[in-house]
């Protein structure tokens, strides 16, 4: 009996576990399992396998039951998913249905997951922008939250080296707040967005219209054919998972390349309770977690941990991670967990028209758009209220349709039609500041089916959103008015924190572990063989799509969790 | 084909024949088996009779032809919510009455002429900014644009019609051309050169 246990816990015992299989743990699990250790990958949900798991991916619209639509039931049973422009007929099995994942909203929030391997990286809207100093430098210079512990020379040969595997196409733009990368060749912006990209440049200082960067395989490289990915048809279906493997995604690309290594095992419908630690040896021994078929609890035994469950979730296991000497989490000796959490405003947009170049138009389909990178605050503080915000910009026009009548004029109508007027669009993408008042904590009381408590999430808008949006809706308007745009139209929304799906911080990094959780290599400051990599790790979210920063962050926590454990400082 | 499969299929056939007439009574069952929404037969027909109405068969083919009824009772009847699906219901009673207090008689023994001009009217007397607009992506049912249950009954059906028919492979593969792969991306391109269907 002894002898069984000894080699049960023996076969339970890995180099590393990796918790989470989205876009920053499929990261970790590449990285370890590329250096040969063996890696435990634990995923809450169903396992997806590249292509045999993507069941809409090449459906025509009409061999849907309902053409692309939702029934009632699915929408009013999933208020919260419903809201997702993502979740469709075509990508709702993707999607955590409301009820089966409940939590605690003590201020609204919509909260996107996706629980299956590759998690929401096969529901990203695919956007890779870098940072640069003047976001990494933004709270010391604006003093709020804390400085981040690392700058941009610190990042920027690790955002080389994802970009090189995932596969970024974008053009070198020369602009010092978005610095360039290793890029595949970028989508041409259209005439309109040219027209105003010029118009920006001729007009004002420091503003520019972008081919906005992104995941796509434009001209794959050796490198993306080795994994088995091929450029990307421009199919515009992206939610469905790609059969090219045209994007990036962990399914596509990390997790296939982990398993190839013969270094990682893959385990689903594990959901990991707690991470355990060891009061003698002072460092955390391993996971708890209970698998959501048998509801057994099991532990695994690992030399290091990478969370990646998920910036929220990643808090609530940190959060229940309790033990004498972490009674209030694991690591927060600070008291800081769970708090700091912010998000991306994505409250305004606006919309015109455009009376020229009538003559030119776009044929096919575009994965990107443009980007028009933030402007406000860069240099220096200039508005009442603090950083500022990116904006997407796209032009574009479409065959007008006639609906009115019935009958062969109807008919006729539907298939005919001129072509419109270009019209353009952008849409406000807003940092917000980390505040402590901003957070989310363990209901004392409630639980869900595997014994882990709920997690609530209290999480609002601020001030210096309002003053922000204001501002945006104010700059575009004139940019839009001086660039000769007809009928300008701002629009708000009050879409509820979360459903930007950008959400971030709870663990953050910091020098200090008075005021953070974790250092500079994004171990916890006081169980350094546990590393936190994705979106819980962030100081401040600045206002770039944030996938990139956490794939780059997590390939070098990897590299230093690697070269630690050589040299026999870690486990 | 093997003899017992052409047994089968006869009888199915024959059973079909049978059962078929019951199906054409007003107060029957219907065609369709619906979850949530309760038609009689005459009402099926009915708004079969207006999706072709809306949809005729002219050169290419109409909306029967394309089987758009069925799938538009199938949207009204798993995509509406119960509120909708009862404004529905009630306008639907509303425009069998109109029809009957104008004509004397149901909408589907009308000419083609008369039943386009009741759809009309009904269209015409929308407020100028409840006007058709039904784009064929879209992908959750419109907004009920005013109180009136006859309008409801009219828009649900007509978003419908032209939902079926513009996401139907006929219409994607025989009047415009659908192109999923490969896909291209030509900025700069000029109007001249681009087929409009």
């Amino acid at each position: 009996m002894a002898n069984l246990n000894i080699d049960s816990v023996k076969a339970r015992t890995f180099d590393t576990i990796v918790i989470g299989s989205g876009i920053s743990g499929g990261w970790a699990a590449k990285e370890l399992t590329g250096h040969g250790l063996k890696t435990l990958v634990l995923e809450r949900g169903r396992d997806v396998k590249h292509i045999k798991d993507y069941p809409t991916t090449n459906k025509f619209p009409w061999e849907f039951e309902h053409h692309g639509q939702l029934p009632a039931v699915v929408t009013e049973a999933n208020p919260i998913a419903s809201r997702c422009y993502a979740f469709g007929e075509d990508s709702a099995h993707f999607f955590v249905k409301d009820n089966e994942h409940p939590y605690v909203q003590e201020k609204p929030f919509d909260w996107i997951r996706g629980y299956q391997v590759g998690g929401k990286s096969l529901l990203w809207a695919r956007q890779t922008q870098r940072w640069s100093d003047f976001d990494f430098e933004g709270p010391a210079r604006d003093g709020f939250a804390v400085d981040w512990p690392i700058r941009y020379k610190d990042i920027a040969p690790w955002y080389s080296y994802v970009e090189k595997f995932a596969g970024i196409a974008g053009n070198k733009d020369g602009i010092p707040e978005l610095p360039d990368g290793e890029f595949l060749p970028g989508y041409p912006l259209n005439d309109v967005e040219e027209y105003f990209a010029a118009h920006l440049k001729t007009n004002y200082k420091n503003r520019h219209v972008i081919s906005a960067r992104c995941a796509h395989l434009s001209k794959p490289n050796q490198i993306h054919l080795d994994q088995g990915r091929g450029q990307c048809q421009n199919r515009d279906l992206c939610q469905r998972g790609c059969p090219f493997g045209g994007y990036f995604s962990s399914n596509a690309s990390t997790i296939p390349w982990a398993e190839r290594s013969g270094n990682m095992t893959l385990r689903p419908f594990s959901v990991v309770e707690s991470i355990i630690y060891d009061e003698k040896l002072n460092k955390a021994t391993g996971v708890r977690i209970v698998d959501t078929n048998t509801k057994e609890t099991i532990e695994y035994f690992a030399r290091i941990i990478f969370v990646n469950a998920a910036a929220i979730n990643t808090n609530l296991v940190l959060l229940n991670s309790k033990s004498n000497r972490f009674p209030n989490g694991l690591g927060n000796d600070s008291g800081v967990l769970g708090k700091y959490i912010a998000f991306h405003n994505y409250s305004a947009h606006i919309g015109a028209e455009y009376d020229g170049l009538k003559e030119w138009t776009v044929d096919g389909r575009s994965p990107t758009g443009g980007y028009i990178p933030r402007f406000r605050n860069v240099y220096k503080q200039e508005t009442d209220f603090l950083r500022g915000y990116a904006c997407g910009f796209s032009a574009y026009r479409f065959q007008q349709h006639k609906y009115e009548g019935v009958g062969s004029s109807l008919k006729e109508g539907l298939v005919k039609g001129d072509l419109s007027p270009w019209y353009v669009g952008s849409h406000m993408m807003g940092e917000t500041i980390p505040k402590e008042s901003n957070h989310v904590s363990l209901d004392p009381k409630l639980k869900d089916n595997w014994g882990v408590p709920l997690l609530k999430i209290s999480v609002d808008y601020d001030d210096n959103d309002e003053k922000m949006k204001k501002d945006y809706i104010e700059q575009l308007t004139e940019m839009f008015t001086s660039a000769g745009f007809k009928n300008i139209q701002p629009s708000t929304n009050h879409q509820a924190p979360g459903l930007d799906i950008h959400e971030m911080g709870g663990a953050r990094m910091g020098n200090d572990p008075k005021t953070s959780i974790l250092n500079k290599w994004n171990q916890v400051h006081a169980c350094k063989n546990v590393f936190v990599t994705d979106g819980a790790c962030m100081t401040s979210t600045s206002c770039q799509n944030p996938s990139l920063t956490y794939m780059a962050i997590t390939a070098r926590a990897a590299d230093y969790a690697v070269s630690e454990m050589k040299k026999g400082n870690l486990g | 084909m093997n003899r017992r499969t052409v047994i089968k299929n006869l009888a199915l056939v024959l059973s079909g024949a049978v059962l078929l007439p019951s199906c054409l009574h007003s107060d029957g069952a219907t065609f369709i088996q619906l979850k949530h929404i309760q038609l009689n037969a005459g009402q099926e027909k009915l708004i079969g009779d207006i999706c072709e109405t809306i949809i005729p068969k002219t050169a290419t083919p109409g909306a029967k032809d394309l089987k758009l009824p069925a799938f538009v009772l199938k949207m009204l009847d798993d995509c509406y919510n119960k509120k909708d699906q009862e404004a529905f219901l009630a306008g639907l009673v509303k425009f069998t009455d109109m029809v009957k207090a104008k004509y004397n008689s149901s909408f589907s023994d009308l000419s083609v002429k008369d039943r386009e001009a009741v759809l009309a009217g009904i269209e015409n007397s929308a407020k100028p900014d409840n006007g058709a607009k039904a784009p064929a992506r879209r992908r959750r049912p419109q907004k009920h644009l005013q109180d009136d249950p006859l309008m409801a009954f009219y828009w649900d059906i007509k978003q419908q019609t032209i939902f079926a028919y513009t996401t139907s492979q006929y219409f994607m593969t025989k009047l415009v051309f659908y192109d999923m792969v490969p896909g291209r991306y030509i900025v700069h391109y000029p109007v001249s050169k681009l087929k409009l269907a």
